[in-house]
């Protein structure tokens, strides 16, 4: 297994008024492929502004992100975007479909950004709706679909293009229990294929269904530790 | 660039059909723009058409000369009225010279009631002819005859009626050989010319025609005369203007420096007026219609710029699945563009409506062009393109976090 992403000493300031804030003061971390990593920590703890930067939605102000052994920190909008669609699959708390479009075409988004021919664009779609157990709600409107087929729905979405990381941020944030554990039990297939994972969260035991839990604090990792195999089977069990 | 071709075309419409009220107000203004502009350019093409068909009907190697001349000002109209009048003596002096090179008529006329039986007809024209006036006027006889060379010579109390005249007075008899009364003196009809239909509305049928001598009897004085000029040649119709108007300022002893006494009148100077008339219509609506493109461009720009704010926290998303800034800026483009082309698409079908409708209920032949349909949709496109530049730059620079975390 390669090194997925690695960062070197992550900083990123916001300035608000006349002040600096540091959202994440230095943070080094290294993540092998196919892991399965939760990132933890208290609201205000840089976890989110982590994510962006991981996701390649935002740059650090200082230090150095290599996603695939290529340098990303510093590369423009458009090369970002093309990162984006190609390397992470987004999966929000709040699903984040488009309203108007049916299931299908919510899935076909990124393969459109990515350049691929409509015939193409359909038949992976369906495969992924397939894959996620709604083969038979693609022309469903997110309206017409549960919390957890939204979800579903999204998370089709987000492997549609193949990415090297699933980065997921509270993923059953608005989710109830029962359907929660469905979606978490999705991730457990996902990751067992090989799949990358990062999950952002702050419930314990969502973070207890991945290998690995990172816990910030104030900007910095206050913690990285391997998730015990028994705390996972009692995860799973419960 | 990749778009979502599907979502931009989509959301527009979807747009439109939500909102039947704002979305008619919001392509009011397009709509207008366009609708004026196929109107008019159908209409003065269509008027255009008529206008020139029925000002060369003539032909276009004829002229006319008169004591005026083609003149809009009254006062040179008052002045030119004081010139020495044309005479018959005029037209004959410059048929001798012109030869075979060209058809001359002169031609006078006075208004009359005319009278058959107990049927009558106020304020008639009635012309009287002489010369070449079959040649010039290219007149056609649907009855009977023209009037002949010997009828004019001997002055002889014959006529030729127009078709109206022929319908009204005679009311389904057959007029040729009955007796005209015109004014108070008895003509007898020979011929009954062919219809030749209305100008503006004004019919050209509502005529009599008589030898010239005959004419005069009807008259307290000679009136000035039109002389009419019908080159043989078409393609040497400005030599014989320039050769006739040699020949009219000698035998009217004009002055070398001195104006010409007399004013020729070619077709080719009523289809100038009449351009002249149609440039300034068509700037009128050029303004009409580009404030209300400017208009209707704003109010779109604003429902695109009030669309892009909804629709933050979507472009977000796209941003994040690896939308690109160009991505983003076509989709509201072409969302701008769809907008105010389906506001185009109305403005043809009203504009080429209101054209039809004209041409049903008048005699203009409205027909709307190819040209007129492309303008619109054009203009509809440039407005989309223009006025949905910025709110598709605003989208399109939005940062994916800012616009992921907007509520």
């Amino acid at each position: 297994m390669g090194v997925l992403l690695e960062l070197i000493d992550l900083e990123r300031t916001y300035r608000v008024g006349s002040e600096d804030v540091h959202a994440l003061a230095g943070v080094s971390l290294r993540i092998m492929e196919g892991e399965y990593v939760a990132i933890m920590g208290p609201s205000g703890s840089g976890k989110s502004t982590l994510m962006n930067i991981v996701g390649c939605l935002d740059t650090p102000s200082a230090g150095v992100y290599r996603l695939k052994e290529r340098e990303v920190s510093s590369l423009g909008d458009d090369e970002l975007a093309r990162v984006r669609n190609e390397e992470i699959g987004f999966v929000f708390q709040t699903f984040n479909l488009l309203a108007r479009a049916d299931a299908l075409h919510n899935v076909e988004l990124p393969l459109i950004y990515g350049g691929v021919g409509p015939a193409e664009r359909r038949q992976r779609a369906e495969e992924a709706l397939h894959q996620v157990g709604l083969g038979d709600r693609m022309k469903h409107k997110p309206n017409e679909l549960s919390g957890g087929q939204r979800q579903r729905v999204a998370i089709a979405r987000a492997l549609v293009n193949r990415p090297s990381l699933l980065l997921a941020d509270e993923p059953t944030g608005n989710l109830d229990t029962r359907t929660g554990d469905e979606i978490m039990a999705l991730f457990a297939q996902i990751s067992a294929s090989g799949r990358s994972i990062i999950v952002v969260t702050h419930e314990e035991e969502v973070a207890a269904r991945s290998r690995r839990i990172v816990r910030l604090r104030d900007g910095k990792i206050e913690s990285d530790l391997a998730v015990a195999p028994q705390a996972q089977t009692l995860a799973a069990g419960g | 660039m990749a778009i979502d071709f599907k979502e931009s075309t989509g959301i527009a419409f979807q747009a439109l059909r939500a909102n039947k009220l704002r979305s008619l107000l919001t392509l009011l203004g397009t709509i207008i723009g366009v609708t004026a502009v196929i109107a008019v350019i159908s209409l003065v093409q269509g008027m255009n058409q008529y206008v020139s068909g029925k000002l060369l009907a003539q032909g276009s190697n004829v002229f006319w000369i008169d004591k005026i001349g083609f003149e809009m000002d009254n006062d040179k109209i008052r002045e030119a009225l004081k010139r020495p009048d044309l005479t018959l003596g005029d037209a004959d002096a410059l048929a001798g010279v012109l030869g075979n090179k060209a058809y001359v008529k002169a031609e006078a006329s006075t208004n009359s009631q005319i009278r058959y039986l107990e049927h009558k007809m106020q304020r008639i024209e009635v012309k009287g002819v002489s010369g070449n006036f079959q040649q010039v006027d290219d007149q056609e006889i649907d009855n009977g005859r023209p009037l002949a060379d010997l009828d004019v010579q001997r002055r002889r109390s014959v006529a030729v009626i127009g078709s109206e005249v022929a319908e009204e007075l005679y009311a389904g008899l057959d007029p040729v050989g009955h007796d005209l009364q015109i004014g108070n003196r008895r003509f007898q009809v020979v011929g009954v010319a062919k219809k030749k239909g209305s100008f503006f509305g004004e019919s050209q049928d509502r005529y009599v025609q008589v030898p010239f001598g005959a004419m005069l009897k009807l008259v307290p004085q000679t009136p000035s005369v039109t002389i009419g000029v019908k080159s043989v040649d078409a393609g040497r119709i400005q030599q014989v203007e320039d050769e006739t108007r040699a020949v009219l300022r000698a035998i009217r002893h004009d002055r070398p420096g001195q104006s010409d006494s007399f004013g020729i009148t070619t077709p080719e100077a009523f289809l100038g007026l009449w351009r002249n008339f149609t440039a300034t219509a068509f700037i009128v609506v050029i303004g009409v219609a580009a404030i209300s493109l400017l208009v209707g461009g704003i109010v779109i720009m604003n429902t695109m710029l009030v669309s892009v704010t909804e629709r933050t926290r979507e472009i977000g998303v796209r941003k994040a699945l690896g939308a690109r800034r160009g991505d983003i800026m076509l989709q509201f483009l072409v969302e701008a563009v769809v907008l105010s082309l389906v506001g185009g698409a109305l403005g043809v079908a009203l504009g080429s409506s209101i054209a039809l409708l004209v041409g049903l209920v008048s005699p203009l032949p409205a027909a709307v062009s190819g040209l007129a349909v492309g303008l619109g949709v054009a203009m509809s496109a440039m407005v989309g393109i223009f006025f949905g530049v910025y709110p598709a730059a605003r989208a399109a620079g939005l940062d994916p976090v800012d616009a992921l975390r907007y509520e």
